[in-house]
C-alpha cells in the first residue's frame, strides 16, 4: 500500500491553486439539484474498488487514447525526457521519465495525450462555477467539492469555498473522512453539506482496504455529527468487501447513534466502468472482472439500513439485468 | 415540419393499453395503410379539362429540393390521372380568383369522396388533392414563363449549396376560434356587409369569392350528414345508429353555424383545417391549430357542467380527432408510409402558456389533451407546450415526466419570455404577443392574421466560408457565386477575413431573397387560395388574397442553416491562423481544396486545438453572435415587391444540414465534405462537451430576438439522467433555468440503444452523450468498450 503525503508540497506562488482533475457540470450525482463539481486528484485513501484512479495521485499524470491517436508522432519529438515510445501495441509511457510537463499534449493534433490534473487558481475555478449559477438557483444546487480527497488541497479548497460562499453559492464537500481532524474540522465548517463515507466497519479490514485507521474516519464522523451541519452518508456497496448485511447494519447502527445531522443515506452499487482509466494509467484494476450487484442485493442493503433506523435512504448505481439476477 | 431524425417512431412510441377499443381500432387502421383499400387519403388531381391545365404547382414544394429531378414526371402524372370536373356555366368569364372559388366549390360539392370510418366520431376524411389553378390559356402560358425563370434559378443556388426557397403552404394558423365561434355563416355575413360597403370591383369580386367558398364548405359537411344518415339506416347496432345520427345532426349545423358544444367544436375545427388542405393542395406540413386548449376551453367546460359530456367522453372525442390529422401522411403511402415517416408535418398545436394577464394560462382541457397525448402517442398533431416564469410546478413536473418516459422528445418546449422578446423586435404589436403560437416545427407567429412563410427561404451560412476561400466560386463546379474578394492568402488580419466573409455572405443573401422574390410573386400572381383568405385575418378588408399579401401580419421567414459550423470555422481561423499562427493560412486553402486529404493532422488540429460554439466558452460564443446577428440584420424588414412581405430570421434546419452537407466544401473547422452540417442553433455534433447547461447558455448567448421565428435547439439526455423524481426535479430546474438563460425552444431526446451503438461506432460523434453509470456521469464514448455494451443492454432493458 502506498502512502500518500497527507499535504503534497507545494510552492509558495502556487498556494492558492489546487490540482483539479475535471469540472464537470451539470453534476447531477453528487448532492441536491444541478452542480458543478469540482474533482481535486490526489487521495490519502486507496481502495482497490475506487472507480476515479485518476483521482488517486496528487500528481499530474499523462494519458493515450487510443482510439484518438493518428500517429503524427509529435508528441516523440517535442518529449524533453524521451518517455514516449509509440509501438505497435500502443503508446509506452516511462512513468518514472514523464514528469507531466504538458508539451506532447499541447504538441499532439488529435487530443489523444492528455495530462490528467491541471494546477488551476480559486479564480478560475471560481470563475467557471459560476457559469451555471442561475441553474443552481432553479434546483437549489451548487457546486461540489470531490476528488480524490479535496481536503489534500486544503487551503485551495478553504479558499475556494470561502469565495463560492460570497457569492451565495451552496457547497458540498465530497470527503472520504480520511484526513486529519484540524483540516476536517475547518473544511466543514466552511461547507454547506458534507457528503461523508463509511465504507467498512471492521478496523482490521478498513485499514486494510484503505490504507487508512477506521478510527481516524470514525472520529471525523463523530464530531462531524454533533455539529448540526447537514451529511449525506454514503456507502459504496462493494462485492466481498463491503456488501454484508452486518457491515451495513454496523454503520447504520454507527450513524443511528452518532450522526443525528444525517439528511440521507446512499448506498452505491459498484461498479466496472473505470477498467479503461485503470489501463491508460499503466494500473491494475483488482476488480474488473467483477460481476455488477443485483436489484435485489441492493434492496436488501437498504432494508437492513432502514431496520436500523435510518431515513431516507436511497440505493443507486448499475446493476445486473433483471433476467441475470 | 420536424428535423429528420432517424428513429424508429413506432418503436418509440407505443399506445396506451387503456384506449378505448373504438380508439383502438381506428388508430390500428390508420397504421395499416397497406390493408385498408377501401379507405386511403391519396392525392387526388382534379382538372378543369384544359390542354394547358396544371393541378400542382412545384413552386409550393421547393423548400424540399429532393423532389426538383421529379418535377416534371409530378406534373405530367397528375394531370393525367386527374379527373375533369364539370365547371359552372361562364366559368372562364370570371377573375382568376373567383374560377379558383367555383372549382373549389364544385370539387366540395360534387367531387371529394365522402367515407365515413367505422366507429369515428369526427368525420372528414379524404383531403390530399392537386386542385387545377383554374388558369385560362394566355395565364398559363405567363405562369409557364414565369416558372421556367423561377426553376432555372431556384436549382442554381440549390445546385450549388446556398439556398433554396419557394411559396410554400401551410404553416400558418388560420382563425379557427372565429368560425367555432361565428361559423362560416357568421363569417360570409360579414364579408356580405363589407361588400356592401367596398365600390372597388375587384375587391367585391374577391369577397364573392370568398363567400363561395364558406358556402363550399357547408357543402361538403352536409355530404357527411347525409352519408351518416345512411348509415344510420343501414346500422344494425343500435348504438352506433344513435352515434351516426348524432355526426349527422352536427354536420348539417358546422362549419357553417357557430358550435354550442365540445363535439360541435371539434368536428367544425376538423372540417375548416381540412379544407385548408383541399385548398392549398398541400397535405398539411405546418398548418397548426394553435392554442386549441385555449379556445376549445369554453366549449369543454360548459358541456361538462351541464352534464352533457363526461370527461372521458371528452378524452374519446379527443382522440377521435386526434387520428384525423395522421391521415395527413396518407399521400406517401406508396413510398412507404408506416415505415417511411420520419419527418412529421407539424400541425402543431399548442397547450399552456401565459394568458392577456401573463399569468398561467393552462386549464384542465391542457391537462387532459395532455393524456391523449401519452396514451395515443402519435406524431401527429404535434405537440407544443408554451413554458414561461409562471408554469406551475405541477405542469411542469407533468411535462418533465413525459420527457423522460418517451425517449424521443414528445414535444416541443418554446420559453415564452425568449419568443416574445423577438416577437416584439419583430415589430408586432405588443398587446397580442401574449396570444402568439408556433406552427410546423417551431416557427413563432401570431394565431388568425399572420401569413409568416416560414421555411419559405433557408439560407445555407456555411456556403459563405467556403466562398471566401474560393474567392466566391463554388469550389466543386467552379461557378461564380459570390463576388471575388480578397485572395485569402494575403489577408494581413481577422478583420479583413471577416470583412470577405460578410461580403460572400451578403451575396448569398442577396441572391436567394431574391429567388424568394420571385416564387412569392409567381404565387401572388397565379394561385390565389380564396378559402384560405376567408379565415385569415386581414384579406378580406386589404381586398388581397392571402397569396398576395392580404393577411394582416405578412413576413417570409429565412431560416439560418449550419450557423454553428460557420461560426467554429470562423473561430478557428481566428484563433489557430491569426492569433497563434500554428496554422498558415495557404496551408489551410490547400487542405479544404484537398478536402484534408494528406492533411489529417492539419484537420484534427483544426476539430481539437479551437475553441467550438456550444461549450459556454465566450470566445467561440461570441462569434456565434456575430454571425447570427450579422445574417438576420441583413434580412430582416426586406420586402418581396410583388406582395409586400417582409423578411424576418429564424433558425430551423429541417434535412438541409443533411442534405447541404454534400454541397459544401470543407469547412475550416474541420469538417470534410459531406459530413453532417450543424442543426439549428445547436452546436456541430459532438463539438460541444460540457453538458446541457453549456450548451444552453451559449444558445442564450446569440441574441436570438434578431431571429424571431424561433430556433431549433435540440439536446439528448440519457434515460438514466431522468430516471427518478429527482432527476426529474432537476431536468425541470434545467428548463426553468433555460428560460431565463437560453433561447426560444427546445427538444430533448431521451436517447435511446440504437443511438448509443451509433455512438459506439462513431464515437467523434457523440463526444458529448452523456450517460450516467454510477455514482456519476461519464462520457460515453470514453468509457471502455465492454462498458458500453454493458451500458447499451442495461438502456435496451428499459425499454
Amino acid at each position: 500500500m502506498r502512502s500518500l503525503p497527507e499535504n503534497p508540497i507545494v510552492s509558495e506562488e502556487a498556494l492558492l491553486t489546487g490540482m483539479v482533475f475535471n469540472i464537470q457540470r451539470y453534476s447531477t450525482e453528487d448532492g441536491p439539484g444541478i452542480r458543478t463539481t469540482i474533482f481535486l486528484k490526489g487521495c490519502p485513501m486507496s481502495c482497490p474498488w475506487c472507480h476515479n484512479p485518476e483521482g488517486m495521485s496528487p500528481r499530474p499524470e499523462l494519458v493515450w487514447y487510443d482510439v484518438r491517436c493518428i500517429a503524427a508522432q509529435d508528441c516523440l519529438k517535442v518529449c524533453p525526457q524521451n518517455a514516449l515510445t509509440l509501438t505497435p501495441q500502443g503508446m509506452l509511457i516511462d512513468r518514472d521519465k514523464c514528469d507531466a510537463c504538458g508539451l506532447c499534449e499541447e504538441a499532439c493534433p488529435a487530443a489523444a495525450l492528455e495530462v490528467i490534473g491541471k494546477r488551476r487558481t480559486v479564480d478560475e475555478v471560481v470563475e467557471e462555477a459560476l457559469r451555471d449559477k442561475v441553474f443552481y438557483e432553479k434546483s437549489n444546487g451548487g457546486v461540489t467539492l470531490s476528488g480524490g480527497e479535496p481536503g489534500l488541497w486544503f487551503e485551495f479548497a478553504m479558499e475556494l469555498m470561502r469565495r463560492l460562499g460570497e457569492e451565495g453559492v451552496h457547497v458540498a464537500l465530497d470527503t472520504c473522512g480520511g484526513i486529519s481532524s484540524e483540516k476536517f474540522r475547518h473544511l466543514v465548517e466552511k461547507a454547506d453539506l458534507i457528503l461523508f463515507d463509511l465504507k467498512v466497519m471492521d478496523e482490521e479490514k478498513h485499514a486494510q482496504y484503505t490504507g487508512i485507521e477506521l478510527e481516524k474516519v470514525l472520529d471525523n464522523a463523530r464530531w462531524l455529527g454533533s455539529t448540526g451541519k447537514p451529511v449525506w452518508v454514503r456507502t459504496p456497496i462493494i462485492p466481498g468487501y463491503t456488501d454484508d448485511e452486518d457491515n451495513i447494519r454496523k454503520i447504520a447502527n454507527f450513524i443511528k447513534v452518532n450522526m443525528p445531522n444525517l439528511e440521507r443515506y446512499d448506498l452505491l452499487a459498484f461498479n466496472n466502468t473505470c477498467v479503461g482509466k485503470y489501463e491508460r494509467l499503466n494500473r491494475i484494476f483488482a476488480m474488473a472482472d467483477q460481476p455488477l450487484l443485483s436489484r435485489k442485493e441492493m434492496e436488501r442493503l437498504k432494508e437492513v439500513a432502514i431496520a436500523e433506523g435510518l431515513e431516507p435512504v436511497h440505493w443507486s448505481g448499475a446493476t445486473r439485468l433483471e433476467k441475470e439476477a | 415540419m420536424e428535423e429528420l431524425e432517424i428513429v424508429e417512431p413506432q418503436e418509440l412510441w407505443s399506445p396506451s393499453e387503456n384506449l378505448s377499443p373504438r380508439v383502438k381500432r381506428l388508430r390500428d387502421e390508420y397504421w395499416s395503410w397497406n390493408q385498408r383499400d377501401y379507405f386511403r387519403n391519396e392525392v387526388m388531381p382534379f382538372t378543369t379539362g384544359t390542354s394547358w391545365d396544371l393541378v400542382w404547382s412545384p413552386v409550393n414544394w421547393s423548400d424540399v429540393p429532393e423532389i426538383y429531378p421529379f418535377i416534371d414526371p409530378f406534373f405530367d402524372s397528375l394531370i393525367a390521372t386527374a379527373r375533369k370536373v364539370e365547371l359552372p356555366p361562364d366559368f372562364w368569364k370570371h377573375s382568376l380568383i373567383k374560377r379558383r372559388a367555383l372549382f373549389f366549390q364544385e370539387v366540395c360539392r360534387r367531387y371529394l369522396p365522402v367515407k365515413i370510418l367505422e366507429g369515428e366520431l369526427i368525420v372528414g376524411g379524404q383531403f390530399n388533392t392537386a386542385l387545377s389553378r383554374c388558369l385560362n390559356k394566355r395565364e398559363a402560358k405567363k405562369w409557364k414563363r414565369a416558372f421556367k425563370r423561377w426553376r432555372k434559378h431556384a436549382e442554381e443556388i440549390n445546385g450549388v449549396g446556398m439556398a433554396n426557397t419557394g411559396a410554400i403552404p401551410g404553416h400558418l394558423i388560420p382563425d379557427y376560434p372565429s368560425v367555432l365561434r361565428k361559423g362560416l355563416e357568421g363569417i360570409a355575413s360579414e364579408l356580405h356587409q363589407l361588400k356592401n360597403r367596398v365600390k372597388d370591383e375587384a375587391h367585391r369580386d374577391f369577397l364573392d369569392s370568398l363567400i363561395i367558398c364558406c358556402v363550399a364548405a357547408k357543402q361538403l359537411a352536409l355530404r357527411y350528414a347525409e352519408e351518416a344518415e345512411r348509415l344510420a339506416e343501414e346500422e344494425k347496432d343500435r348504438l352506433r345508429a344513435e352515434e351516426l345520427m348524432t355526426i349527422a345532426r352536427i354536420c348539417r349545423k358546422v362549419p357553417w353555424e357557430p358550435a354550442d358544444t365540445f363535439h360541435e367544436a371539434l368536428q367544425s375545427l376538423w372540417f375548416t383545417h381540412m379544407l385548408v388542405m383541399v385548398a392549398e393542395s398541400y397535405p398539411g406540413p405546418g398548418l397548426s391549430p394553435g392554442r386549441i386548449d385555449q379556445y376549445l376551453f369554453s366549449y369543454y367546460q360548459k358541456d361538462l357542467d351541464e352534464g352533457r359530456l363526461t370527461r372521458d367522453q371528452a378524452k374519446e372525442l379527443l382522440e377521435c380527432y386526434w387520428i384525423k390529422h395522421n391521415y395527413a401522411y396518407d399521400f406517401q403511402g406508396r413510398i412507404g408510409n408506416n415505415q417511411g415517416i420520419n419527418s412529421s408535418f407539424g400541425q402543431l398545436i399548442t397547450l399552456g402558456g401565459i394568458g392577456p394577464d401573463g399569468e398561467d394560462a393552462s386549464n384542465d382541457l391542457t391537462w387532459l389533451i395532455l393524456e391523449v397525448i401519452e396514451e395515443m402517442n402519435l406524431l401527429e398533431p404535434k405537440p407544443n407546450i408554451r413554458l414561461h416564469r409562471k408554469t406551475p410546478d405541477r405542469l411542469l413536473r407533468r411535462v418533465a415526466e413525459m420527457i423522460a418516459k418517451a425517449q424521443g422528445s414528445p414535444f416541443l418546449l418554446n420559453f415564452d419570455e425568449n419568443s416574445i422578446e423577438g416577437l416584439k423586435w419583430q415589430g408586432l404589436p405588443e398587446e397580442r404577443l401574449w396570444d402568439y403560437a408556433p406552427v410546423g416545427c417551431l416557427e413563432n407567429t401570431l394565431q388568425g392574421d399572420d401569413r409568416s412563410g416560414t421555411v419559405d427561404l433557408n439560407i445555407n451560412l456555411a456556403k459563405s466560408v467556403e466562398m471566401v476561400f474560393t474567392r466566391g466560386r463554388d469550389m466543386e463546379t467552379g461557378k461564380r457565386i459570390g463576388p471575388r474578394t480578397k485572395d485569402p492568402r494575403k489577408f494581413r488580419t481577422y478583420e479583413e477575413f471577416q470583412e470577405a466573409f460578410e461580403a460572400q455572405l451578403k451575396a448569398l443573401v442577396d441572391r436567394s431573397i431574391a429567388v424568394s422574390n420571385e416564387s412569392d410573386a409567381l404565387r401572388a400572381r397565379f394561385e390565389p387560395t380564396p378559402y384560405l383568405s376567408a379565415i385569415v385575418g386581414g384579406c378580406a378588408e386589404s381586398g388581397r388574397d392571402i397569396t398576395q399579401g392580404g393577411a394582416r401580419h405578412n413576413y417570409i421567414t429565412a431560416e439560418g442553416v449550419a450557423l454553428a459550423t460557420a461560426a467554429d470555422s470562423l473561430a478557428a481561423v481566428k484563433k489557430l491562423v491569426f492569433e497563434e499562427g500554428k496554422i498558415k493560412m495557404g496551408e489551410l486553402v490547400d487542405a479544404l481544396y484537398s478536402n484534408f486529404e494528406g492533411y489529417e493532422p492539419l484537420r484534427q488540429t483544426l476539430v481539437n486545438k479551437a475553441p467550438k460554439y456550444g461549450n459556454d466558452d465566450d470566445y467561440a460564443d461570441e462569434i456565434a453572435r456575430y454571425i447570427s446577428r450579422a445574417w438576420t440584420l441583413m434580412v430582416t424588414d426586406r420586402v418581396s415587391p410583388a406582395t409586400g412581405r417582409k423578411y424576418r430570421g429564424g433558425y430551423l434546419s429541417w434535412n438541409y444540414w443533411i442534405a447541404y452537407a454534400p454541397l459544401t466544401s470543407a469547412t475550416p473547422d474541420g469538417r470534410r465534405r459531406g459530413d453532417p452540417l450543424s442543426n439549428g442553433v445547436g452546436p456541430v455534433d459532438g463539438a460541444d462537451h460540457k453538458g446541457p447547461t453549456a450548451v444552453a447558455l451559449s444558445v442564450g448567448k446569440l441574441d436570438l430576438k434578431t431571429a424571431p421565428n424561433g430556433d431549433s435547439h435540440t439536446i439528448s439526455f440519457s434515460p438514466s439522467l431522468l430516471r427518478d423524481g429527482e432527476h426529474i426535479e432537476k431536468l425541470m430546474a434545467f428548463l426553468r433555468g433555460y428560460g431565463e438563460k437560453g433561447g426560444t425552444a427546445l427538444q430533448i431526446n431521451v436517447i435511446n440503444p440504437a443511438t448509443l451503438k451509433a455512438a459506439q461506432s462513431d464515437p467523434d460523434k457523440y463526444r458529448n452523450l452523456l450517460v450516467r453509470v454510477t455514482g456519476y456521469n461519464a462520457y460515453f464514448v470514453m468509457l471502455g468498450k465492454a462498458m458500453q455494451d454493458e451500458i447499451i443492454a442495461r438502456e435496451s432493458h428499459r425499454l
